[in-house]
């Protein structure tokens, strides 16, 4: 008997991993030009989320409300009810990271796969219960899960702002070591990318995708195997699978390559043990067998697809964890009244409806050109963990951008033109008079009015009287908001030279999405005043 | 050229002058000011440099030049935030015709560079003249001794310092600082650091610059100036069309002629009184020679 592997899965296995390179290349690339593209409307930059069924139906679930582009989801769906968990071990660039990973982790021997599987592959779909419970009472955590959520804004709000500071570090080398034309061209090349690279949770969220990435040091595609509610929602979706597994008993030697190098548990050895759900067709089984024994003939027969046991109590048990575990988010007090510092990107949607739909990508936090959008962390109540708030002493609300209104996914923001956008109010803005200098020295300032972008300003210079402490009394020009003009974009925040605590800022009161955090009682709109 | 061999030219330049006068009587006199209205940024900025004498009197073959315009706002050209892209593109043009080996155009703007530097259009038409168009680059920055009255040291892009030459386009606008922002202001966008903070004493600081950087050059863009909500306007009814550019080697001078777009007096301006008495330049628009024309 011959014994050697399968050329022709070993063609495959490489062609595959060619394509799940090419894929996570484009979403790289997708992620890199999420930047102001020099005009005012960007592309499709968001397209991966579209694609992603679990993102697709917990939005859908929670918001009660379908979003056309998530249509596309249903190409996913429908390939993986044909061919099973392709979308995992071909497409998914997080998958693929893991993988890389783990291949790494392997060589190097920090990771000696077993043969023994375990129940813990049943932990993503137990997951995936209690998010979509949640989603049943509008409580939308997929955001922290999904994997490509979780990727995006890894990669958005901690990876690529790291990396870019290496880089900034290295320039400063080049300049150092005087070939500074070459550190001029790398200069205006990264600027170029623009890439934010401040964001509050930096540190945390990098610590966790980092984290992750180390679970593979326990088991390969730690993640995939025991996590992934996307690829436990895959896992379901699976049911014809054209490609079945099949071992000549001929020609196997029974050495368990195959099963202790399964990528994601699947077991392919014995026959009978394999779990069609749980493959992802990655073909390394049928490549590495030493006999060319495993295959994936294509039998389009249906026939019962082997899934992860589940038992039935732990789902009961999950589902009612999962509708104890609401009330508890629904203990935050932005309920009751509205958080100051909780503002949100123009377009984004009443409080309520926008937490039903945001999925946490960090997609708006890429594009923002001023670097103002930051990661919520308490400001929005524990289900708005990673939401986008405006930070204005970070950066302020470019007045003529409405890129985060066109990159968002889901909806969550609406989308706007640079029109609609320059008329929405996303807070007011409010002058520390404690603080402020022309109020606290009598010395001129106007830095917040020189700023103020809408026309006519809504910051006015108003003479005003000060007694300084020697008694004297001066009258410099201070400022004095017109709340009606001010859009709350906050670049008076942003500007104002009163480095630690700025002088004027800005709060959620006012903003043009909430009918009830208003300053004054306007029941009739533009109507006339009777007294 | 080194500062140090500007200053020391500066220095030797102006004993010649005290002693020789004479040297400079012996050519063609030109203008102090040329001040050209026109229907064309183009024609208007050409005309208004060979009124003054050709752009070889002020830019020499194998320069490297820095034109500075004001690319200070995201706005478009029709709201007259920036200086008009087709001055600048002109100027950089005639620059290469003078034997220039390289052009920058940058500043610091107030808005993201990227983005004030597509809006303004400046970006375009300066490249497609052939120029740089350069980010301000944080790595670039020095502290440097202004040796001013209040300045006594800022950081300053070195482009600025390392430049043969040093062309200033502002543009004319209101400022409800220093009342007008033209060719003295703009320096604030070759600074880093603070820069917020100066406007505490913006008048003193605009002096301390003044007498810091070098134009070869002023040229102050009236095409489309900002009469109201300055200094980023916001609508097309705050800008006022006057089809005109005012050039001139005298930058005191040329902000002197800038006032009188917005019906004021240049004594009005206090930044322009001080300047004046420091002997940085003339504001007596009746003491200078003004080339005016139509075309």
């Amino acid at each position: 008997m011959k014994k050697e592997r399968s050329k022709k899965y070993r063609v495959i296995q490489a062609a595959r991993i060619l394509i799940q390179s090419i894929f996570f290349i484009l979403f790289f690339y997708l992620l890199l030009v999420t930047h102001y593209p020099g005009e005012d409307y960007i592309g499709h930059v968001e397209i991966f989320f579209h694609f992603d069924p679990l993102l697709a139906i917990a939005t859908l679930i929670a918001s009660r409300a379908f979003f056309v582009s998530f249509a596309l989801a249903a190409l996913t769906i429908v390939l993986t009810f044909i061919l099973g968990r392709v979308a995992c071990g071909w497409v998914c660039p997080l998958g693929s990271i893991h993988q890389f990973f783990s291949f790494i982790f392997k060589k190097s021997k920090l990771l000696k796969p077993q043969k023994n599987g375990d129940n813990r592959t049943a932990w993503k779909y137990y997951l995936l219960l209690f998010i979509l419970v949640g989603t049943l009472f509008s409580l939308d955590l997929v955001g922290i899960f999904d994997p490509l959520s979780l990727l995006y804004r890894s990669f958005a709000a901690s990876i690529l702002p790291a990396i870019n500071h290496g880089f900034s570090a290295f320039i400063g080398v080049l300049y150092q070591i005087n070939t500074s034309s070459l550190a001029d061209s790398l200069f205006q090349f990264f600027e170029n990318l623009a890439v934010n690279s401040i964001f509050r949770q930096g540190f945390f969220l990098g610590v966790l995708f980092i984290g992750i990435l180390l679970l593979n040091l326990s088991r390969e595609r730690y993640w995939c195997r025991y996590l992934c509610p996307l690829g436990a929602l895959l896992g379901l979706i699976s049911r014809w699978n054209v490609m079945k597994l099949k071992i000549d008993p001929q020609k196997c030697i029974d050495c368990w390559l195959c099963t202790i190098h399964c990528q994601t548990q699947a077991r392919p050895y014995p026959e009978e043990d394999w779990k069609s759900s749980e493959c992802i067709y990655c073909y390394t089984c049928s490549a590495i067998c030493p006999t060319s024994a495993v295959s994936f003939p294509i039998k389009s027969t249906p026939e019962e697809i082997v899934r992860v046991d589940l038992s039935r109590r732990k789902l009961i048990f999950t589902s009612l964890l999962g509708i104890a575990a609401i009330p508890f988010f629904r203990l935050s007090p932005s309920t009751r009244r509205a958080s100051p510092k909780l503002i949100r990107p123009p377009g984004a949607l009443p409080e309520k409806k926008f937490l039903q739909k945001c999925i946490k990508c960090g997609e708006c936090m890429k594009v923002c050109p001023t670097n103002g959008l930051q990661p919520a962390l308490a400001e929005a109540g524990p289900e708005g963990i990673w939401t986008p708030i405006l930070v204005s002493k970070i950066g302020y609300c470019e007045y003529y951008c409405s890129l985060c209104s066109q990159v968002c996914p889901t909806g969550a923001i609406q989308e706007l033109t640079i029109e609609e956008k320059t008329k929405i109010k996303i807070g007011l803005a409010w002058v520390n008079k404690n603080t402020c200098i022309p109020y606290i020295l009598g010395t001129p300032c106007i830095v917040c009015e020189e700023h103020c972008p809408t026309s006519p300003k809504a910051i006015k210079l108003v003479k005003t009287e000060v007694k300084l402490p020697d008694g004297t009394i001066k009258t410099p020009v201070a400022p004095v908001i017109n709340t009606d003009l001010c859009i709350g974009c906050g670049i008076c925040e942003t500007k104002c030279p009163v480095v630690d605590e700025p002088a004027i800022y800005i709060t959620s009161v006012g903003e043009s999405r909430s009918e009830t955090n208003q300053l004054l009682l306007d029941l009739i709109k533009g109507g006339e005043e009777l007294f | 050229m080194k500062r140090r061999d500007f200053i020391k030219d500066m220095a030797v330049g102006s004993l010649l002058m005290k002693f020789h006068p004479s040297l400079l009587a012996q050519k063609k006199i030109s203008p102090d000011l040329a001040w050209i209205q026109g229907d064309s940024p183009v024609l208007i900025t050409r005309e208004a440099l060979s009124s003054l004498g050709g752009i070889k009197r002020f830019v020499s073959r194998g320069d490297v030049v820095v034109v500075k315009p004001n690319i200070g706002w995201d706005r478009p050209p029709k709201l007259a935030a920036c200086t008009n892209p087709e001055v600048v593109k002109t100027l950089v043009e005639l620059c290469f015709d003078a034997g220039a080996k390289e052009v920058k155009v940058m500043d610091n703007p107030c808005n993201p560079a990227r983005r004030t530097y597509v809006r303004s259009g400046i970006s375009a038409a300066a490249k497609e003249a052939g120029a740089k168009v350069l980010f301000p680059n944080p790595h670039r920055l020095k502290k440097m001794a202004l040796n001013g009255e209040w300045l006594k040291e800022w950081e300053v892009y070195t482009d600025f310092v390392e430049a043969d030459k040093i062309i200033n386009v502002p543009i004319a606008k209101t400022h409800s600082l220093s009342r007008l922002t033209m060719g003295m202001k703009n320096w604030l966008g070759a600074l880093g650091g603070n820069r917020n903070q100066l406007h505490q004493k913006i008048d003193q600081a605009m002096i301390d610059l003044a007498a810091f950087f070098k134009p070869c050059l002023t040229v102050l863009d009236c095409y489309r100036i900002l009469i109201r909500n300055g200094p980023q306007g916001g609508r097309a009814s705050d800008t006022k069309l006057c089809k005109t550019v005012v050039a001139g080697v005298d930058y005191v001078a040329v902000d002197a002629a800038g006032t009188t777009f917005f019906d004021l007096r240049p004594q009005e301006l206090p930044y322009l009184q001080v300047a004046h008495q420091k002997g940085f330049g003339e504001i007596d628009l009746e003491k200078l020679i003004i080339e005016k024309r139509t075309l």
